[in-house]
């Protein structure tokens, strides 16, 4: 009876339409996801795997954008000390303003502007620095005086504990020397001893 | 030749030095032997989120779905779904900072499509097509209890206005055109338009420029009186949701034999989702 019924059936119409346009959508859901993944696992198969933001040390120009663009509040991007290179000088360029009143660790003759870099004497005529990496804005002060004048073993990288991994990285976006890189998640850091060809 | 030009030529010789160093990688200071037994201390370099942060991710949000889905249509509760979108507002907006998330997460998909050379995480593909799914097969149940963005625009709704019909269908189609535009964008690898103007993302993150800060701040102070502006609105992946939702399997609906044509549930709708055609007026009578 209830099949004879002309609303009933109209209903039923409806119902078959849409279960169709539902089952079909399950399955392009489905099959597209996998088909595109399957693509992606062959295209990357002996290919970069996921990827994360990094520094390229060699272009970086020390332009301080680093500390002003992140979208975090304090930024990602933070100066690390590849110990390896260094000169370890006393008058160290990355240390000490170019107006320095003396050439001790008072605050007027620091070049970073929160004291985020440790000198500690080691022998003579040597001295060890190092970054307070909880301190550091990453503005590249330091960076510049070592790379013009020093050994460039202070540089700057994308600290991976803090870095959202952005779609669009906006320092990247602001960057005036094109230095964002991406590297493979198992390998995200530049170590610049290592040299250039390496990256 | 005066001693200024002498001093100028001896300047010019050291720059062109240092340059040439500097074109070399050469070291200026060679590394000290030390005699003291100094060890070099060695760079720390912490490693990126680790991937099972990921995949925790992907099994909280099928999780939250079915809770949401079982709330909707079991319990049958607001208070219940309250609760899932505050919780899932606090870990997944303010604890994971808003990212990963599925609205964004269609840039990701049309890259990937489009771009053969882009990675695409596992993890992406899944947050962007569970919702969808779950969408088929329960409705908007994403929406519902488990979108932190909704959750946010949610929580600060006091007194929800009724915008008259024609405003809602014409600003209705609002967010076919960002989606169209955001993937356009992303297909081209130009710009993540959803990333950038999301505009609750600098609360998730507590950091943000002063005009992300403000348009995040004027779309909370529209969420009081609009019911989910946002949403409704401008969201792009809402806009996918709302053509799957037309054939989900299940869903809320309003009993015909039981409805006495009140108009209440109408009116007490903040976004204006009961509309005047879908009361089963003509079925009642």
């Amino acid at each position: 009876m209830s099949e004879r019924d002309p609303k009933k059936a109209r209903m039923a119409r409806r119902t078959f339409v849409t279960t169709i346009a539902r089952i079909g959508g399950l399955a392009v859901l489905g099959g597209g996801a996998s088909a595109l993944m399957a693509a992606k696992a062959l295209e990357h198969r002996a290919g970069p795997s996921r990827t994360v933001w990094q520094i390229d040390p060699w272009k970086c120009t020390q332009c301080g954008k680093c500390a002003t663009e992140c979208v975090l509040d304090v930024s990602a991007a933070k100066c690390v000390h590849d110990m390896v290179l260094c000169g370890f000088c006393g008058p160290c360029f990355g240390f000490f303003r170019p107006d320095h009143v003396s050439l001790d660790t008072g605050g007027e003759n620091q070049l970073c502007p929160v004291g985020a870099i440790h000198r500690k004497f080691v022998e003579p005529p040597y001295f060890e620095y190092t970054i307070d990496e909880k301190k550091c804005v990453g503005c590249a002060l330091c960076v510049k005086g070592c790379t013009q004048f020093g050994n460039g073993s202070l540089y700057l990288q994308v600290r991976h504990d803090r870095c959202l991994n952005c779609n669009e990285c906006s320092i990247a976006a602001a960057c005036p020397a094109n230095a964002f890189i991406k590297r493979p998640v198992e390998n995200p850091y530049v170590i610049k001893h290592n040299g250039r060809d390496r990256i | 030749m005066t001693h200024l030009g002498r001093m100028y030529r001896w300047a010019a010789l050291v720059t062109l030095l240092g340059m040439s160093a500097c074109l070399w990688g050469q070291q200026r200071f060679p590394p000290p032997e030390f005699e003291s037994p100094y060890k070099l201390p060695a760079t720390m370099n912490p490693l990126p989120i680790p991937s099972w942060q990921e995949g925790l991710d992907v099994g909280l949000l099928f999780a939250a779905l079915s809770l949401s889905a079982w709330i909707a249509l079991k319990a049958r509760s607001r208070r219940w779904m309250t609760a899932l979108s505050i919780a899932s507002l606090a870990y997944f907006g303010f604890y994971r900072a808003g990212c990963i998330c599925p609205i964004g997460a269609t840039q990701n998909v049309t890259m990937g499509i489009f771009d053969s050379s882009y990675y695409l995480p596992a993890t992406v593909v899944a947050f962007f097509v569970l919702p969808l799914a779950f969408c088929l097969v329960f409705g908007r149940v994403f929406c519902a209890g488990v979108c932190w963005l909704g959750a946010m625009q949610d929580l600060v709704l006091i007194k929800p206005v009724r915008l008259p019909m024609w405003l809602q269908r014409a600003l209705g189609t609002l967010p076919f055109v960002y989606l169209g535009a955001a993937a356009l964008l992303a297909a081209m690898n130009a710009e993540y338009l959803i990333c950038r103007y999301d505009p609750f993302v600098p609360f998730f993150r507590r950091a943000g420029s002063f005009a992300m800060f403000a348009a995040g701040g004027l779309a909370l102070v529209l969420s009081t009186f609009v019911g989910r502006p946002y949403c409704r609105f401008l969201c792009p992946y809402g806009a996918m949701l709302s053509i799957l939702a037309r054939v989900s399997w299940k869903g809320v609906t309003i009993t015909p034999d039981e409805c006495i044509v009140c108009g209440l549930c109408r009116d007490a709708c903040p976004f204006g989702a009961i509309e005047p055609a879908n009361t089963p007026k003509e079925a009642g009578e």
